[in-house]
């Protein structure tokens, strides 16, 4: 019944713990300031390293019927 | 070792502070502009709206939509099909992150019903485009994704009206081309789109024609568009540029395409009989194309829901027009009517409207002063800046200017009958007849006139005239516009703006003509003078 | 070769809307009905009783007041037709038939209704009709019906013309004599050495478009006659051959820079040109003269508006098939600043004629009226350049 008790007080403590932790987060926008000087500029020099298909070699068949086959 | 100055500590309001640690600093002392930190549009900190409200939106907004955003992907397809779409898309890595800072500059200096009613709003435009980003994901191709589905999904512009397609809701998805990869990602990171705009014009098309055409032009040339379809139908709405743009997505997607374009000069009665058989020639393709029928029951099981949605919005409308309790501000009435009208019926707009009845009808029956800062009701005209949708947000806390409805929400302005075929038919065609960007720009002047019977619907006395510098059609109309607002009176400041391209105009410089005006033709001073000036240059 | 009989007087007519001839017909009483689109079919603006006047504003190289209106950021040759409007060069039209088929000719069209001064004419009407973005069977109905409403029904109703089959054949008769002898002078573009230069059959057909049929077809008739016996230079003067497509063009004088850059323009598939403009009229067995009509203007047209998948890439054929046909060295693909149609059909022109049909392109953006010849001048010299050198490598 204690060990329950201590598990309960354990999970609770966490779980307040967790939420402050997620308040401060959102209180002083770390999520924002993660993502805009971390994750975007990562990403962002990931997309421009990419191999990208040319578009201007794409085909332009005249068509015989009303639709590309 | 130095005495701690204890002077100023003396010296504080304790009762005071205690008053806006409770209940929020009132609006003339919230200094917002100083939470920002230079140039990203990041916060030092998010606002402090009082316990109630800052807890509200930590719960009920930023919690709350952080988790849901994860559980429609897990509803949608899931991490790892979700985790290679990141992978190859910049216009989904880049957008679905800072999806939480679109609500903040969406939502600044929102209280109570406003900021919960105008969230909500949000929460359904963010469900929505994680299920339509999701559907192109599991069916596209250069992911190897599900062929099947790939082969019962058909791709539209995103100017085709999604109701098109509600007769065959049951075995076929349908995806607006650009709606998330263009249309969304401008609101959310507007970082993304000038990738396109740069990339449709490095094979020489020049830098004047509509941005917006452009960027959804770029996209494919840029090759950031998932292959999640058979068949494509496009449309000549809204303009010159949409039915020139065709051509290049013709090239790049390079699969059968169909066309149905709407009459220009639609009160004329003659050209009704040709939209609906361009409608039924539409239909034909889909059936055509995908081995598919015509379900009678399944529009009109559609269309009666989407009538709901439009009654609902009417209500909206009447709150607004005739009374101080409307909880939805400029920005998120704009996004969510345009998108949801656009998009057609689905789940979640019924369950947004719910909440957002139940918060409407909170504040008219208490007779809750929604926007209390008011010292102007706003109508805004013609197409927004969309990497600037929040301005109206800005212009209120700033200045009072509250944005009570806009054209875009106008249109589509009407139910369709259910009765019969032939009058569902002739609805149908009207209703796509009165898109957006569409019902006042085409078919005569007149239309775009009706501005003035709007301001006075509505019980504004001020309008916003956005001025998009590369639409023809409204620049067209320009001189018109200033001799009427002349001869009539009526205040209105000139936004300059380039749809989705901040570059030409920033967004600073949209402030500085809005606040040169207050000062100098209102003489009025500002509500937060914090907000005036700040460099947000660099902000999503 | 021999300078062209009637050149200076056709030059003479395209100074000014209100021509000699226009004042002549509206003297004998006939409406002056302007227009501004192909799709606005001039056979049935030309029934007995009207004449057609196809709207230009020569020399308009600064339109101030329409800038006022339609801002500095739309297509200049919307902005110079209402520009003459305010300065009174339109004052002799006696109704506008309009189209909705780009945006900024629309607008000032729209100004023209919503402005009713502008035109000083107490008796001027406008009316609009709906141009279809395809050529389907439901299109051609639609564009029947539009017209037969608002052009035939409007001119019998507001100045009692006559619209009647027997008269749309008449005007049709006529049209025809006209593509004829407009056709039968471009063919002698086709030669391997042309008698006739791009400049001189771009006036020639722009006189067919802003003058009374019935008062100019005597001189195109001894035009067409006097080509017959024309003969070439002995050295030839041109360095290449090049069709020339785009969008809006009725400036001659652009044609005339291209030429002296040593290009001949050999083939004009743009706004106002003849390719289109030119084409006779058959009436199908079972037919009546407006259902012929309706059908003619939507099938010959290659406007950059048709947005049916097939006919989208058609266009790119049909442009190489005229550069075959006319033996055009190369392609000059001009788009006019702010048009929204062409700005995208240039790009992909400029690929794909390139690319798929083997021609080399000059892709540029003109102002209605150029007044920036020094840089465009460059570029035609540099491609036509480019041209012969590609000539010479090929051994050709």
């Amino acid at each position: 019944m204690r060990k329950a008790g201590k598990i309960a007080k354990k999970v609770l403590g966490g779980a307040v713990a967790a939420y402050a932790g997620l308040f401060v987060v959102f209180y002083f926008d770390l999520d924002g300031k993660l993502l805009f000087h971390v994750v975007e500029p990562f990403l962002k020099n990931h997309y421009d390293k990419m191999e990208r298909k040319d578009p201007l070699s794409m085909p332009y068949d005249i068509i015989d019927g009303d639709y590309v086959k | 070792m130095k005495k701690p100055d204890l002077s100023k500590l003396k010296n504080l309001d304790y009762k005071k502070l205690a008053r806006d640690f409770v209940y929020g600093k009132p609006a003339e002392e919230r200094r917002l502009g100083d939470l920002y930190q230079d140039k990203t549009g990041l916060y030092k900190h998010r606002e402090w709206r009082g316990i109630k409200d800052t807890m509200a939106y930590f719960n009920k907004i930023w919690l709350y939509n952080y988790g849901m955003m994860v559980a429609d992907i897990m509803k949608y397809g899931g991490p790892i099909v979700f985790a290679k779409g990141v992978w190859r898309y910049r216009w989904l890595g880049q957008t679905y992150l800072p999806v939480m800072h679109w609500f903040d500059r969406g939502l600044e200096g929102t209280r109570g019903g406003v900021m919960l009613a105008s969230a909500w709003h949000y929460r359904g435009m963010v469900n929505t485009t994680i299920k339509q980003f999701m559907t192109m994901l599991v069916a596209d191709q250069n992911l190897g994704g599900d062929k099947k589905k790939h082969d019962h999904t058909v791709a539209h512009d995103e100017t085709v009206w999604g109701g098109i397609f509600y007769p065959y809701r049951d075995h076929l998805d349908n995806v607006p081309l650009q709606m998330v990869p263009y249309f969304v990602t401008c609101h959310v990171n507007n970082h993304v789109v000038l990738n396109y705009i740069d990339a449709v014009q490095s094979i020489g098309l020049p830098g004047d024609p509509c941005p917006m055409c452009q960027a959804e032009a770029g996209l494919f040339v840029a090759d950031d568009m998932p292959d999640y379809y058979k068949a494509v139908l496009t449309s000549n709405e809204a303009c010159d540029g949409s039915v020139a743009s065709s051509v290049i997505q013709d090239w790049m997607i390079n699969k059968p395409l169909h066309a149905m374009p709407q009459p220009m000069q639609f009160d004329d009665p003659l050209v009704q009989k040709h939209c609906q058989k361009e409608i039924e020639e539409a239909w034909q393709f889909v059936e055509d194309q995908y081995g598919i029928k015509f379900n009678w029951d399944t529009l009109v099981k559609n269309l009666e829901e989407q009538n709901k949605l439009q009654e609902f919005e009417w209500e909206k409308w009447d709150v607004a027009a005739n009374t101080n309790h409307y909880p939805i501000n400029g920005v998120a009435q704009a996004l969510y009517r345009i998108y949801q009208s656009q998009y057609g019926n689905s789940p979640i707009w019924h369950e947004v409207d719910g909440h957002v009845r139940k918060i409407m009808e909170k504040c008219v029956e208490q007779k809750i002063d929604t926007f209390p800062l008011t010292r102007h009701r706003v109508i805004a005209w013609s197409c927004a800046p969309l990497y600037y949708s929040n301005w109206c947000t800005w212009a209120y806390n700033c200045w009072g200017l509250n944005t009570v409805i806009n054209m875009d929400s106008l249109m589509f302005d009407m139910t369709i009958r259910t009765d019969s075929y032939e009058h569902t038919l002739e609805d149908m065609s009207t209703y796509h007849e009165w898109a957006p960007m569409r019902r006042m720009a085409v078919g005569g002047m007149h239309h775009i006139f009706e501005l003035w019977d709007y301001m006075e619907k509505f019980n504004c006395d001020m309008v916003m005239m956005y001025d998009q510098l590369a639409c023809k059609g409204m620049q067209g109309v320009h001189g018109l516009f200033e001799d009427e607002f002349r001869a009539r009176n009526i205040h209105a400041i000139w936004m300059p703006h380039a749809l989705p391209d901040k570059r030409v105009v920033p967004r600073a410089e949209i402030r500085k003509i809005v606040n040169d005006y207050m000062f100098t033709v209102m003489q009025e001073e500002p509500i937060d003078p914090s907000l005036l000036e700040f460099d947000d240059s660099d902000s999503w | 070769m021999r300078d062209l009989k009637h050149l200076i007087y056709f030059e003479d007519l395209l100074q000014e809307a209100n021509n000699e001839l226009v004042r002549k017909a509206k003297d004998e009483g006939k409406k002056a009905l302007g227009y501004t689109c192909y799709f606005m079919p001039e056979v049935l603006l030309d029934l007995p009783g009207a004449f057609s006047v196809r709207l230009r504003a020569p020399k308009c190289s600064s339109p101030d007041m329409a800038t006022y209106y339609m801002s500095s950021r739309t297509c200049h040759y919307g902005r110079s037709l209402f520009e003459r409007a305010l300065e009174g060069g339109f004052n002799f039209l006696d109704a506008q038939l309009a189209t909705e088929t780009c945006t900024v000719t629309c607008r000032f069209q729209e100004h023209l209704q919503r402005m009713p001064g502008v035109i000083n004419n107490a008796t001027f009407k406008i009316d609009f009709i709906d141009v279809p973005f395809k050529k389907t069977e439901n299109s051609i109905q639609h564009y029947e019906e539009q017209l037969q409403e608002h052009v035939l029904n409007f001119l019998n109703r507001e100045f009692g013309i006559d619209t009647s089959d027997e008269a749309i054949l008449k005007s049709i008769e006529l049209h025809n004599e006209v593509c004829e002898i407009i056709n039968e002078i471009g063919d002698y573009r086709k030669l391997d050495n042309p008698t006739i230069t791009g400049y001189e059959f771009a006036v020639i057909t722009l006189v067919s478009m802003v003058c009374p049929k019935h008062l100019i077809i005597d001189k195109l008739r001894e035009t067409r006659d006097e080509m017959k016996t024309r003969e070439p230079d002995a050295k030839k003067n041109y360095r290449v051959k090049v069709l020339l497509a785009g969008s809006e063009n009725d400036d001659p004088e652009f044609t005339k820079l291209i030429e002296s850059c040593g290009g001949l323009v050999v083939c004009d598939r743009y706004c106002y040109g003849a390719v289109e403009a030119r084409q006779p009229i058959e009436i199908m067995e079972g037919e009546s003269p407006l259902r012929a009509v309706a059908r003619h203007y939507l099938e010959t047209s290659q406007c950059t508006r048709f947005m049916e998948q097939k006919d989208m890439r058609a266009r790119k054929q049909k442009i190489a098939d005229l550069a075959k046909e006319y033996k055009a060295d190369g392609i000059i693909v001009a788009s006019n600043k702010f048009c929204e149609y062409w700005s995208y059909e240039r790009v992909i022109d400029t690929v794909v004629l390139q690319r798929d049909f083997g021609y080399p392109v000059c892709s540029i953006e003109k102002e209605y009226i150029n007044n920036a010849s020094g840089q465009l001048r460059t570029r035609f010299q540099a491609f036509v350049e480019s041209v012969e050198l590609k000539k010479i490598q090929e051994g050709k």
